[in-house]
């Protein structure tokens, strides 16, 4: 399966995907989504001290769980909907953090720690899931940056 | 002097010094994942911070190469905004005293 064509028109960025292809990123997030909370990349820490980081918390952990679901409530949006996937460079980029969220997921539930752990599998791991669903949501992911970084 | 302006002293230097601390620049560190793409930190970098690609990438590889780099220095309050915004791009990323 592949996500057909990521381009720019104009200002806004284009995600021509099949409702196969759709659906297949629905299920994807419907798998990865309760894993973003728990994942301890979505609880990062600013400060090594501990009044500090409590103080950090406070003034900003609340926005950070809030932009998080917006980002991916606005994914899901644009996927459940009939309409074609025109983003604006703000929707982008809210799909680019959400998308790397669930990256983040999906790696910490594999065990992945390290650099290097690409070579760690076999060209057969790497075709199916649970790597394959890694693989498309960079592929999603390089090529948002990719229609973004046309000027 | 009497006691009393002796302790006025000694309280306005503390309370000098814990400015002075306060205000000294923090430094934004951002550090490796094994996961986040290359292109996606080069292009956060350049979108928060506005640098051009070859700083933006020259930064990228020294978190990837070596294992965080410093990519701001700003007083405190600002520092802390930065960082708040690297954590909601899925960043890794604190603030260090300089």
């Amino acid at each position: 399966m592949t996500v057909a064509q990521i381009n720019r028109e104009g200002e806004l960025v284009y995600l021509r995907i099949g409702r196969g292809e759709r659906r297949a990123l629905l299920q994807i997030l419907d798998r990865l989504e309760p894993l973003v909370d728990h994942s301890h990349w979505a609880r990062p820490r600013a400060y090594q001290e501990e009044e500090d980081e409590q103080e950090f918390q406070r003034l900003v952990g609340t926005d950070l769980a809030d932009s998080r679901a917006a980002d991916l409530a606005q994914v899901r949006v644009a996927l459940e909907s009939d309409e074609r996937i025109l983003l604006t460079s703000d929707a982008a980029m809210a799909w680019m953090r959400a998308l790397n969220l669930l990256r983040l997921a999906l790696a910490e539930r594999l065990g992945i720690t390290a650099d290097g752990w690409e070579e760690q599998y076999s060209l057969q791991e790497h075709r199916r899931p649970p790597l394959a669903t890694l693989h498309l949501l960079s592929w999603v992911q390089e090529g948002l940056v990719e229609a973004l970084s046309v000027s | 002097m009497s006691a009393f302006n002796e302790l006025a002293v000694k309280e306005t230097g503390a309370r000098l010094k814990d400015n002075a601390r306060r205000d000294r620049p923090w430094q934004v560190v951002v550090w490796n994942d094994p996961v986040t793409l290359m292109s996606y930190v080069v292009f956060v970098f350049r979108r928060l911070f506005g640098f051009d690609l070859a700083t933006a990438t020259r930064l990228m590889l020294q978190v990837h190469n070596e294992g965080k780099a410093v990519v701001a220095t700003e007083p405190r309050e600002r520092a802390e905004v930065a960082v708040a915004q690297l954590h909601a791009h899925g960043l890794q990323a604190t603030l260090a005293r300089e």
